[in-house]
């Protein structure tokens, strides 16, 4: 039975980017967030819709697209990507509002953002490989324009880099489709065709080699999604994008396109490839270690909130990966909570970093001998003190905060791997105290700087999009069962298939 | 029945009639009759599309002693044609490259053009092949030269008539070769000769070399490929975005029916074909593919004017179109028609946005696209649409396109070939990228915007529209591209 709700979350914010084009400037920002929340409405609908204790795909959507080579569209949400939709519905309109007063072209980046959204929203609920692929691949199309037309002095440089990071990224995707799709007879895209190990034993004859098409589409994959996702050392492209984008687009980058990649990431490693992830496992792990760690020790060093936040994001993508890699009940479904959980972490870190930067003129916390610039903001704005403080403590893992849930059930899993593990991750939990807590302490506790004297606090404006990000981070912290429910049947069924 | 065969070439007639009468009123009339031309020509096309759609009915039949046959292939390409002289036609008049008094010369040409291609793209007897071709390139060097004040358009129309006389010559003297060995004009006849008794394999590959040095020439491949950016840099805008699909495809047509019917014979399953005689000519093809594909978009990264960057873009997609013919199976050479029927749009749309462009800062240097976005928004979005349509990045139609080649190869199992493919992928799309980075640049300063025209608006869209819907549609184009090449041959 087809329902249409999935593609209702698409078609709103495409019809509002099409709208963007004709409807002149007071009018379109309405339209813009309408679209927006019209989605996301949907969207929670969807998810509300849901049936717990379900682990197959729901709400399935499907028909015929390009027949001659059976591309379908098909699109359904399981316990791996509900939590994403719900993640993506709480970004854009919070995105669009906090954008309300952009003097430059504002239709036209309420426009992309719109065009962000329904991407990764298609590229999410996809459950055929070249549907989503065509999704990811028309992500990078706005971030591009974002990043290029609204950034800082160097944009272009920045979103050129990240473009030719992304265009090779995807090509390397796209190469692992096609060996995969010409390996299976009949030939198919379709994620439930090719679910439960049907790549086991294809080879495929490269230059006189036999290789293996499940190995070879695992390594192209995964090289293609870090081309996209910040992966040390691959992320040159992401701290320069951190340093030019505007605050909100970085946002969008860190907290929508990041935890997307790792999705993808998940559902390609448990869904095609179980038989090559029991084996590269440990690699997985390895790398979510390195990311973690050397994402706590870049961000030490950091003076500007910017560039910390790309950190932040990198170590965070390390953890996840770390929970990914656990094969462990526990671990996946603490890697697919934390995916919602950094997400909204890292959004509203951007966005109380934005709005720092943009009374301050800058986002800077030290200067160069690492001494305060700003200080004494909690007298003269409490809220923001508040706000910026909730979400710290939720990127920290505090009790009560959506973060605790996620990092203690990525530990609890990561156990299994090996108890020196957790030893590592609290140790980089422990990193992150000190960075997270430095920079709180510098901004907004101690004397009241010349800078910071006249610093006022949250808009009504403000305080109506940070408010569902910081409300979303405490319920899912308090009330994860519900959500947690959804997950873990389907984790529970493709890590049967791994084993 | 000879009337019933002047029923067959309707689309050819009407085009010839138009023709005719532009000529007759650009000599008979004097001044502002240049809307009154536009509109005629623009209905002889429109009505010869129709016809052709019409056509489709007669299945195929050999006319005029089989000198001359009209099937599903031909009709596509004929097709293709048309659309591609209506949308030249009709941007004609919002150029300032080609002054006003000129525009009804050109309007001729290309409709003569256009004639010539869909002769080719029907003709089943080597000289009326030879003979159309001809007709084709000489109207081409014409185009090429019609900005005649500008050095580098003389350059390019003198290039390329030098590149031609070679490419005919050699062309020619295939035909006389096989000619001299199966005594027989017509390709079909050639072919029934060639199975009997198959060339010897030292003729066998001179021919071939002649012939594929001939097509490699026709359609902008390694080696002759070196005009083709010359031509996209000198030919006036207009002109290069008519010649850079036209012609090719026209290239394409001939190759395609040539190579196929000459050099193959049916397979054992239906829809495939194999070699004929000794030597694999589609080895030869492959390596010639991937050095067109490697050659353009790499030259494509260091382009400093637009025009020739979009120039060298164009040989790489030629490269990739060959992926699509060497497979030597129907998906395949769906595949290549489903990609020139999303180019005729793409190409045309990038020119066109281009000598926009040129109008405006009377430069195609890339350095001064900058802040080109601000001063024309939907425009430039349109133009970076279309490039990457063009090179096949992934959101975009094209890419169903690339997929659709690189999948042929795959199935064939051409694996570095495919390899190739999606590093010349990559590559033009950061040879786009780095176009639009500096039409991207010095968005936030003030600069005075262009007035937004209505019809440029709408020429896009007319554009952009059915682009997209070849996207979204894509099964139903590649099914009919595919059922038109379902009744093509014998």
């Amino acid at each position: 039975m087809n329902h249409h709700l999935i593609s209702l979350t698409l078609i709103f914010p495409l019809l509002g980017a099409l709208l963007q084009t004709v409807v002149q400037t007071p009018r379109s920002r309405w339209i813009a967030l309408a679209a927006s929340l019209a989605a996301s409405i949907c969207a929670m609908i969807l998810i509300a819709s849901m049936q717990a204790q379900n682990a197959d795909l729901q709400m399935t959507e499907s028909f015929p697209w390009v027949g001659s080579y059976a591309i379908t569209y098909d699109m359904a949400v399981d316990g791996l990507n509900a939590l994403l939709i719900v993640l993506i519905g709480i970004l854009f309109p919070v995105l669009i509002a906090s954008e309300w007063d952009q003097k430059v072209g504002v239709r036209g980046m309420q426009g992309l953002f719109l065009l962000l959204q329904a991407s990764l929203f298609g590229a999410v609920c996809a459950q055929d490989l070249f549907l989503q692929f065509f999704f990811w691949g028309l992500s990078a199309l706005p971030l591009y324009f974002l990043v290029g037309i609204w950034g800082g002095e160097q944009r272009e440089k920045a979103a050129f880099k990240a473009m030719v990071a992304g265009s090779l990224g995807d090509a390397l995707i796209f190469s692992a489709l096609i060996v995969i799709y010409y390996s299976v007879d009949p030939h198919s895209f379709s994620l439930r065709e090719l679910a439960g190990g049907k790549l086991i034993g294809k080879e495929f004859n490269f230059l006189g080699l036999e290789l293996p098409v499940s190995g070879v589409a695992f390594v192209l994959m995964s090289a293609g999604l870090s081309l996209r996702a910040p992966i040390w050392p691959l992320h040159g492209w992401f701290t320069e994008v951190s340093q030019e984008a505007p605050s909100s687009v970085f946002v969008a980058l860190c907290a929508g396109v990041v935890p997307v990649a790792l999705y993808l990431f998940v559902r390609y490693c448990y869904v095609l490839f179980p038989e090559t992830l029991n084996s590269a496992s440990k690699w997985i792990v390895g790398v979510g270690i390195l990311n973690l760690l050397m994402g706590g020790i870049c961000a030490v060093a950091q003076k500007g909130l910017r560039r910390l936040l790309a950190f932040i994001c990198l170590s965070e993508v390390g953890l996840v990966l770390m929970g990914i890699g656990s094969l462990n009940p526990v671990g996946v479904v603490g890697a697919i909570y934390q995916q919602l959980i950094l997400g909204l972490g890292l959004a509203g870190f951007g966005l109380f970093s934005g709005i720092i930067a943009e009374r301050t003129g800058n986002a800077w916390f030290m200067n160069e001998g690492r001494e305060r610039v700003l200080g004494g903001i909690v007298t003269r704005a409490p809220v923001v003190s508040v706000v910026a403080g909730l979400v710290v403590a939720s990127l920290l893992g505090f009790p009560g905060l959506g973060g605790f849930v996620g990092h203690a059930l990525i530990i609890i899993g990561s156990y299994s791997i090996h108890p020196l593990t957790v030893l590592i991750s609290g140790g980089a939990l422990l990193l992150a105290s000190y960075y997270l807590f430095t920079m709180y302490r510098f901004i907004f506790l101690g004397e009241v700087s010349q800078k910071s004297e006249s610093f006022q606090d949250l808009t009504l404006r403000e305080r109506a999009y940070m408010f569902p990000v910081v409300l979303s981070l405490l319920f899912f912290g308090l009330y994860p069962k519900p959500l947690i429910e959804l997950i873990r049947p389907t984790v529970l069924t493709v890590l049967s298939t791994v084993k | 029945m000879i009337v019933k065969e002047f029923l067959y070439i309707m689309p050819e007639i009407l085009i010839a009639v138009t023709l005719a009468f532009v000529i007759a009123s650009e000599i008979t009339y004097e001044g502002e009759q240049l809307r009154l031309i536009r509109v005629i020509s623009l209905l002889g096309l429109g009505s010869a599309f129709f016809y052709a759609v019409y056509s489709y009915q007669y299945g195929s039949v050999p006319i005029f002693g089989g000198g001359f046959c009209l099937d599903g292939f031909s009709l596509f390409f004929k097709l293709i044609f048309i659309t591609l002289a209506a949308l030249s036609i009709a941007s004609v008049g919002q150029t300032r490259e080609i002054n006003l008094g000129r525009r009804t010369e050109y309007i001729a040409l290309v409709l003569a053009a256009s004639l010539a291609m869909c002769l080719v793209a029907s003709a089943a007897d080597v000289i009326l092949a030879y003979l159309s071709l001809l007709f084709l390139n000489v109207v081409s060097y014409f185009l090429a030269a019609f900005g005649r004040r500008s050095i580098l358009s003389t350059e390019a129309a003198v290039k390329y008539l030098a590149f031609g006389a070679v490419a005919g010559a050699l062309f020619l003297y295939s035909l006389a070769i096989l000619f001299a060995y199966t005594h027989s004009l017509n390709i079909y006849d050639m072919h029934r000769a060639l199975l009997v008794q198959p060339l010897p394999p030292r003729v066998m590959l001179v021919v071939f070399t002649f012939i594929f040095l001939s097509m490699s020439f026709q359609i902008g491949a390694f080696p002759m490929y070196l005009i083709t950016p010359d031509i996209m840099e000198g030919a006036p805008t207009p002109a290069a975005a008519f010649l850079s699909v036209g012609s090719r495809a026209a290239g394409f047509a001939i190759t395609i029916r040539l190579l196929i019917v000459v050099f193959t014979q049916p397979g054992l399953t239906a829809g495939h074909w194999e070699v004929l005689g000794g030597i694999d000519w589609t080895q030869i093809f492959s390596v010639v593919s991937g050095l067109t594909m490697m050659i353009g978009s790499l030259l494509a990264l260091k382009q400093e004017s637009t025009k020739r960057l979009v120039g060298y873009l164009v040989v790489a997609e030629t490269g990739f179109m060959m992926m699509g013919l060497l497979v030597l199976d129907q998906v395949g050479i769906a595949a290549l028609l489903y990609n020139l029927v999303i180019q005729v749009f793409a190409l045309t749309g990038i020119f066109y946005v281009l000598a926009f462009i040129f109008d405006e800062i009377k430069s195609d240097r890339i350095q001064d696209l900058r802040g080109m976005l601000k001063r024309a928004v939907f425009e430039c979005v349109c133009l970076v649409l279309f490039l990457l349509c063009l090179v096949g990045s992934p959101p975009l139609p094209g890419f169903i396109g690339k997929f659709a080649l690189i999948g042929a190869v795959i199935g064939s199992g051409r694996y570095p070939l495919a390899v190739v493919g999606v590093m010349s992928m990559v590559l033009s799309s950061v040879a786009v990228t780095r176009l639009s980075y500096h039409l991207v640049g010095e968005f936030k300063k003030p600069a005075t915007i262009l007035t937004p025209e209505l019809g440029r608006k709408v020429y896009l869209a007319v554009l952009v529209i059915p682009m997209a819907l070849a996207g979204i549609f894509a099964g139903l184009v590649l099914k009919g591209a595919g059922e038109s090449l379902g009744f093509i041959f014998w």
